[in-house]
């Protein structure tokens, strides 16, 4: 009895120190991750958190407890609800000007079989460029004087003398949100074109077979079948869109009419040394962040619990 | 017949047009950049639209690498001292955040794939979850904290606030690769006695290259192209990158645009160059980090 027990404790020991080592290597290889994550995003996420109801302001002596007082100074300021608006229109623009064009281009490429590569090169470019060089070229573009929007519209006879752009806020709001597309679209189309080509080739044949056209096809075949990556490059969209801040900072600075939320906490904690305020006002647009990003956080949670 | 032949020559006339619009739109700025960087200063100011300048000139190059410099004829100091500084933290910062990143990715994501060990799912849940934390939320404490490490306007700082911002897309990106790898491979080099460490060293991390590729290319372009990071955190030229001295030349010293558009085209040649020669894995990457 005791001589048969041994050899099935020492291979369940065996077993168990190799489990032991498996362990230790698995934190071993995460420990780095853990320090990084936790000391630049964990802690300051909830050093945010609980400063955002202090009075913290280096002109001010003293950090006295104000409870939700930033928070609701924040609601109080016309400047900060401008930035609301502007965030929103820009989400607006964004969203739909990409959601179309990204379709279109996902398509086209999805069609297309010769110099796909290169075409796919063409496309995904804007995304690579440093945003705030695009948002340079861009500035040359609209400028008012040797623009090349004024020199083209004026060229096709669209308008007779030079406009300045940004003197309208619709205009500077729609302009701003365009660059932005234009460095966006790219990941819209590439997450639509992953999502096209998952659809058998054989639904397409088999729909032809019943005489529906290209029109009927899509609306019944490549529509449902890719709602999930629209689903998930509407949100990645609508994300990146609600924290713009390289386009308008550099088109158009600190001007109210085009700031965005996130112009504005760094105005606030950077520029004006408003610490609390900006932080309070930074955790109410990660809030709303969050609240739209949703969609693409359940995703990720659905796919991690079957483990 | 002839029907049928005619709409599908008005299809094809259809696709072309697309992919002429795409092609316009995409690269129309960025050539129109490069147009502008080889106009000579006087003919930038000109209501002529031309699509190619008369005379290309290199002045607006000469002027970024030259000694000396004029601006509207006087001289001025010159900027190479400038751009060459931000250029080469642009590159420190990049490839160091790069490097740190997919080292740690690709470890760390082979632990969270293979290796059991106690909160595993409940630290891959938080780590990505940060992907939703926008990194502004983050900032103003940061910037406290490195103040008092004194890490303000140090690569080491910066870096490892890079490296803090891209290792969630980096973890997420490696473990799908892992978790599409067949374990067997391992298995066989483990009845071989192998180690677990030296199978990963040999036998995971060179199947996994691609996806390796993939998350440093990523995390390079992120890198290279943040603005707002470096625009709080380095505020000299000890650390100062491209992104944020090259909108000085509009904004402060100069209003010179095609000083501007030419720095401009020299920032954008390393994302240019790894979209010529690398897209496969970027946009594999790309489709795998964003739908996965």
């Amino acid at each position: 009895m005791v001589a048969a027990a041994e050899p099935l404790q020492k291979i369940s020991m065996r077993g168990s120190r190799r489990r032991n080592e498996e362990a230790w290597l698995g934190l071993a290889f995460v420990i780095p991750i853990i320090a990084i994550m936790g000391g630049l995003v964990f802690l300051p996420v909830v050093g945010t958190l609980l400063d955002s109801l202090y009075r913290i302001d280096p002109m001010r002596a003293g950090t006295p407890f104000v409870g939700l007082g930033n928070y609701a100074a924040t609601f109080a300021d016309a400047n900060v609800r401008q930035a609301w608006f502007n965030t929103l229109v820009y989400v607006v623009i964004a969203v739909a000007l990409q959601a179309v064009g990204g379709l279109g281009a996902a398509l086209l490429l999805n069609k297309i079989q010769r110099g796909r590569r290169w075409l796919l090169a063409v496309l995904v470019l804007p995304w690579c460029l440093p945003p705030v060089v695009n948002a340079l070229v861009w500035l040359w573009i609209y400028n008012p004087s040797y623009g090349l929007l004024n020199g083209v519209l004026q060229a096709l006879g669209l308008i007779d003398t030079n406009r300045v752009w940004f003197n309208d806020r619709t205009t500077a709001l729609f302009l701003i949100a365009l660059v932005h597309v234009w460095r966006m679209l790219p990941l819209t189309a590439i997450i639509l074109l992953a999502a096209l080509q998952s659809i058998p080739k054989e639904l397409y044949e088999a729909a032809r077979l019943d005489g529906a056209g290209p029109i009927r096809a899509f609306r019944s075949i490549t529509l449902p079948l890719i709602s999930g990556g629209i689903a998930i490059a509407l949100s990645q969209s609508t994300v990146f869109a609600f924290n713009l801040f390289d386009e308008a900072w550099i088109l158009a600075g600190t001007s109210l009419d085009t700031r965005t939320v996130i112009i504005q906490v760094y105005m606030s904690a950077f520029q004006n040394l408003k610490f609390s305020f900006g932080m309070a006002l930074s955790v109410l647009a990660m809030i709303a962040s969050l609240l739209v990003s949703l969609v693409y956080v359940l995703k990720v949670y659905r796919e991690t619990r079957y483990e | 017949m002839s029907r049928r032949s005619l709409s599908r020559i008005a299809g094809q006339v259809g696709t072309a047009a697309a992919v002429l619009l795409l092609l316009v739109w995409s690269l129309g700025p960025v050539f129109w950049a490069l147009v502008t960087s080889l106009t000579p200063p006087a003919d930038l100011l000109s209501r002529e639209l031309r699509l190619w300048p008369a005379n290309p000139s290199l002045e607006h190059y000469a002027k970024l690498f030259g000694a000396t410099s004029s601006s509207q004829g006087n001289a001025v100091q010159s900027v190479w001292p400038q751009f060459s500084a931000a250029f080469v933290n642009s590159l420190v910062t990049s490839l160091a955040s790069t490097v740190i990143t997919v080292a740690l990715a690709a470890f760390g994501a082979y632990a969270f794939v293979r290796l059991r060990f106690p909160g595993r799912e409940l630290l891959f849940v938080l780590v990505v979850a940060t992907l939703a934390i926008p990194a502004y939320t983050v900032m103003i404490p940061l910037y406290r904290l490195m103040i008092s490490l004194k890490l303000i306007d140090t690569y080491v700082g910066v870096t490892l606030i890079y490296v803090s911002a891209f290792l969630p897309l980096a973890l997420w990106l490696m473990r799908s690769v892992y978790q599409a790898m067949p374990i067997s491979l391992e298995e066989a080099a483990w009845l071989d006695g192998a180690g677990r460490t030296y199978t990963l060293m040999r036998i995971v991390l060179p199947l996994a290259a691609p996806g390796l590729i993939a998350s440093a290319i990523l995390t390079f372009l992120s890198a290279w192209g943040q603005f707002m990071v470096p625009l709080v955190f380095s505020p000299t030229l000890a650390t100062k990158p491209l992104t944020v001295l090259i909108p000085e030349f509009v904004t402060r010293n100069y209003v010179d645009y095609g000083l501007m558009n030419a720095a401009g085209i020299l920032a954008i040649v390393p994302p240019v160059l790894l979209v010529l020669f690398l897209n496969r894995f970027l946009v594999s990457g790309l489709m795998a980090g964003a739908t996965k």
